[in-house]
């Protein structure tokens, strides 16, 4: 399903059958991930299904059983120190020091860096926690934040030095609404200074609006990678007939070289009061590019003397494909 | 999966480094020196002719004499003379080191280095002090200056001159001399003059051994192991030398502000301080036997009363018909019930029947 | 915890102040006899207390916090992420250990002089071996003092570095650290083991008294180096194995 790497395009991360194993226990397997530069790119998938491992692997904070990774070109880990001080992260939350204020710990943190100059650190601390909106909770000591605060502080130390690679793994975790777009404008606005912008989630909402690729992670595989477009595109539509004659409908439709299945037995698909609905069921068939125009499977209907009293194309949402994708344990709602 | 492997070569690399190095320092220790030859004769005569009468070094002491620790239970005895029997017996039997400053015959000092105290010995002149620095206490001792050469055996820990002149006085027909592989000590060349019983039934000594600096005649080194073993049972050696006369103000003593100090006459016997290794000619006891199979009977009395019926007591000795026998690898003890001691280093029955016919 | 290392310099001279007979000699720690003669017995006094217990202690929880306190924070990935470099971070948590065991010594002699200084008459200092030095040469002598028993800590903070690379429960490590610095003096109390004694890291923390000796006895000290040396150097190589290789999953 998902899109060959095209070896055209350069790649911000790349991985080749990346695999991580805890003792028996697979929590990435044979993964390739092609991430181009200039993307945002969206890291899709259920809580436990390997997203966060994949970005340690990526980032050289854990080893690979087996595979390779490369991040803006350098192979990992091997060129860590050439590849990080360009790549900034937020990984599984923040992580600060709850004694210190948010400056102090983007300061300590800024220092641990050899590339960051130290002469402009005041600045840039400074210029990073207002561009998430912790100005005024600067010297405000960490433990006192709340979840929102401190994921915004992480954000800000990504911030700190100009990056070419943002890896963001669940950024809106903790944050309010207002709080959550504020997030996506970030990120269009730093994608738009060309920064490829890497961000996991498990959010689709969130990922729809701000990326333009996007791959989705199932217990520890890739099963999707591509464009937003790509991937809309390959969901399937389908036709939603609702009439009391089912056996006709299945045999109009079945001669019309679809596959039709009755999803709701006569009676059951009521539901607008209509006194004429009550028998009424629903029969329903995958509808592929190429097959007929809508109209005219309306019209085969009533020529073969269906009763129609409902039509419907429906065009697979993003939703609809990551529950196919990942299973129904998808937590959508969250 | 190799690199994985390779991070661990350094703390693989660093144990090895360091295991290697404590077993090759020992070795090189006991690297090979080659004087020239001498007999044990000519030993003989470079200790008789060492003129070396200034230096400071530090002297270890071992002891493996298969007793219990005394230096745990030291100070249980009440009495100040209990006391002082038990922290002789310590200085005797436990492991020490102590440094030495040596100018002339009448400057001397010896340090006791004891953990976080310190037992001195310093001899000046005519003035002789004591100190202990866990007591807080300093013994001034006045010689008279016509004793003066009276007083040239100093009892504190023996230097190893003082314990090897001791041991060539016991050269007779009962001892076999010998020269053994030349050796190094405190990083001198030496020789090692080996004396060794001829019978080796009536004493539980195997062999002394004295390592003889090669170039001073200073005796370096004291080993006496006993009778089947091969480790030393006791051991005296220098494990730094240095031939410098020491600076003078070490010499030096005043008693610190705040400290005890007590004057004591020249005591009767210069042993009577009980930290001498058992100087048997001023004993009020007896002597029989000669060379190695040498039994000290000391008379009724001498055991107190507090030791022998102190519990440790009864759980360090064996008890015998005659009374409890302290037997080490050196040396045995037998204290009769009616509180005689008889001391040597032969076998328990030797003590037996010398506390009958007695 | 430099606060609570302060105070027991504190303690050690309010009580005997506040007792009304003089201490006897041999009686309690040693050194506690002359605190009344002199102050500047205070820090060494205290420094005998607290090498067997609360220095360890509290190096124990420094040292066992190095790395497991950071991966326990979640902020060792964000160092890692920086990138912070392993080798350089565990060179960093070495000497930050070494910091504070040096701070640490420093305060309770500093802090035992003071209190010395102002509830007991202050003068030249009786050495162990009977002789008498000048308050200046004292307050040389005692960071001498400081200085051994700083080195002397040294191998305790490479073990506790070590333990800490092992886990993410920073308490776990601190605990392991201290129970291992208790278990080393157990053993080298016990006569049975005297073969293992100079292998000891503990073997010589209490011989920082050969250097109140006159002259001073350096043998010691050049011995507790090479020793603490030898377990920086083994534990460092073992840390540095553990965690380079380590994964940061915290």
């Amino acid at each position: 399903m998902g899109e060959q790497p095209n070896p055209a395009v350069e790649l911000a991360i790349e991985t080749r059958g990346l695999t991580k194993r805890f003792g028996h226990q697979t929590a990435v397997n044979a993964v390739d991930l092609a991430v181009p530069r200039g993307s945002v790119f969206g890291f899709l998938g259920p809580n436990g299904s390997g997203k966060t491992t994949t970005i340690r692997l990526a980032l050289g904070l854990a080893a690979a059983t087996s595979g390779q990774v490369s991040v803006l070109g350098q192979t990992m880990p091997g060129r860590l120190k050439d590849v990080l001080p360009r790549v900034g992260a937020l990984v599984e939350g923040p992580g600060f020091y709850p004694f210190l204020s948010g400056a102090a710990n983007l300061h300590r943190l800024d220092s641990a860096d050899r590339y960051a100059p130290s002469a402009t650190r005041r600045a840039r601390v400074h210029r990073a926690l207002d561009r998430v909106g912790l100005g005024h909770a600067a010297g405000k000591k960490v433990g006192a934040y709340s979840l929102g605060m401190k994921q915004r502080l992480g954000l800000a130390n990504a911030l700190l030095m100009p990056r070419e690679l943002l890896v963001l793994d669940e950024p809106t975790n903790g944050l309010d609404p207002q709080g959550t777009r504020e997030v996506r404008n970030l990120v269009r606005s730093l994608a738009a200074e060309g920064t490829t912008v890497f961000v996991s989630s498990h959010l689709l909402a969130e990922v729809e609006q701000m990326c333009s690729h996007i791959a989705v992670m199932s217990v520890g595989s890739l099963v999707a990678q591509g464009t937003l477009d790509e991937l809309r595109r390959a969901g399937e539509s389908r036709v939603r007939v609702r009439t009391p004659d089912i056996a006709a409908a299945l045999r109009v439709l079945a001669a019309l070289g679809l596959a039709p299945e009755q999803t709701e037995p006569p009676g059951r698909a009521g539901g607008d009061g209509n006194d004429d609905s009550h028998d009424d069921g629903v029969v329903s068939a995958p509808l592929a590019p190429d097959s007929r125009p809508a109209e005219a499977i309306v019209a085969a209907l009533v020529a073969g003397g269906v009763r129609v009293r409902g039509f419907t194309v429906e065009r697979a949402s993003l939703e609809d494909r990551f529950v196919a994708l990942t299973g129904e344990g998808f937590d959508i709602a969250q | 999966m190799t690199r994985v492997y390779l991070r661990w070569v350094p703390a693989a690399v660093v144990t090895a480094v360091i295991t290697a190095g404590a077993l090759a320092v020992p070795l090189q220790a006991g690297a090979s020196v080659d004087l020239p030859d001498k007999t044990p004769q000519e030993v003989l005569e470079l200790i008789g002719d060492s003129t070396k009468d200034s230096l400071s070094g530090t002297i270890e002491q071992t002891s493996n004499l298969g007793l219990p620790d005394l230096s745990a239970g030291g100070s249980a005895g009440g009495s100040a003379g209990g006391d002082e029997a038990a922290s002789a017996l310590e200085l005797l039997t436990g492991d020490h080191t102590a440094r030495v400053y040596v100018d002339g015959h009448d400057k001397k000092r010896v340090q006791v280095m004891d953990r976080m105290a310190e037992r001195d010995l310093i001899i000046n002149g005519y003035d002789v002090w004591l100190w202990d620095s866990k007591e807080n206490t300093a013994t001034h001792v006045a010689v008279p200056p016509h004793d003066k050469g009276d007083f040239p055996k100093p009892g504190d820990t023996p230097t190893p001159a003082e314990l090897a002149e001791k041991f060539l006085e016991a050269v007779d027909p009962a001892t076999e001399v010998t020269v053994d592989d030349d050796t190094e000590v405190a990083g001198r060349t030496a020789y090692d003059l080996v004396l060794t019983p001829r019978s080796s039934e009536d004493t539980l000594v195997g062999s002394v051994s004295i390592a003889v600096d090669s170039e001073t005649g200073l005796p370096l080194r004291v080993q006496v192991t006993a009778q089947g073993e091969t480790e030393p049972a006791f051991l005296l050696e220098f494990t730094e030398l240095s031939l410098e006369t020491p600076d003078a103000d070490i010499f030096e003593f005043e008693p610190p502000p705040g400290a005890t100090v007590k004057e004591k006459e020249l005591p009767e016997h210069p042993s009577k301080d009980g930290k001498t290794d058992g100087d048997h000619d001023d004993f009020p006891g007896e002597v029989s036997g000669s060379g190695w199979d040498t039994v000290i009977e000391l008379p009724a009395g001498s055991a107190p009363a507090e030791l022998t019926e102190s519990p440790m007591f009864a759980q360090a000795t064996e008890a015998v018909d005659e009374g409890a026998v302290l037997s080490t690898t050196l040396l045995n003890i037998l204290i009769t019930d009616d509180g005689r001691v008889y001391v040597g280093s032969v076998p328990v029955e030797r003590l037996q029947s010398a506390a009958a016919g007695g | 915890m430099l606060l609570a290392l302060a105070a027991v310099p504190v303690l050690i001279a309010v009580a005997v102040r506040l007792s009304s007979s003089p201490p006897e000699p041999g009686r309690g720690p040693p050194f506690l006899d002359r605190v009344t003669q002199n102050g500047l017995f205070v820090s060494i006094t205290a420094l005998v207390v607290c090498i067997p217990l609360f220095l360890p202690l509290t190096v124990g929880v420094v040292a066992g916090d190095t790395i497991a306190g950071e991966a326990n924070l979640g902020t060792l990935r964000y160092l890692l992420v920086v990138p912070a470099g392993r080798v350089r971070l565990l060179l960093v948590k070495f000497a930050g250990a070494a910091a504070f065991c040096l701070a640490a010594t420093l305060t309770v002699v500093a802090s035992g002089a003071l209190i010395g200084a102002a509830l007991f008459p202050v003068g030249p200092v009786t050495l162990l071996s009977g002789d008498t030095i000048s308050v200046g040469e004292s307050i040389l002598r005692s960071l001498l003092v400081a200085g051994y028993v700083t080195v002397s800590l040294l191998g305790l903070s490479a073990i506790g570095l070590f333990i800490s690379t092992l886990t993410v429960v920073p308490v776990g490590a601190m605990a392991a650290t201290i129970v291992l610095s208790v278990v080393a003096q157990v053993l080298g109390a016990l006569p049975q083991f005297e073969w293992l004694h100079p292998w000891l890291f503990s073997h010589y923390w209490l011989d920082f008294a050969d250097l109140l000796r006159q002259p001073i006895a350096w043998t010691s000290f050049g011995d507790n180096a090479l020793l603490q040396a030898g377990y920086a150097a083994v534990f460092g190589a073992l840390a540095y194995g553990r965690f380079v290789t380590k994964d940061i999953l915290s």
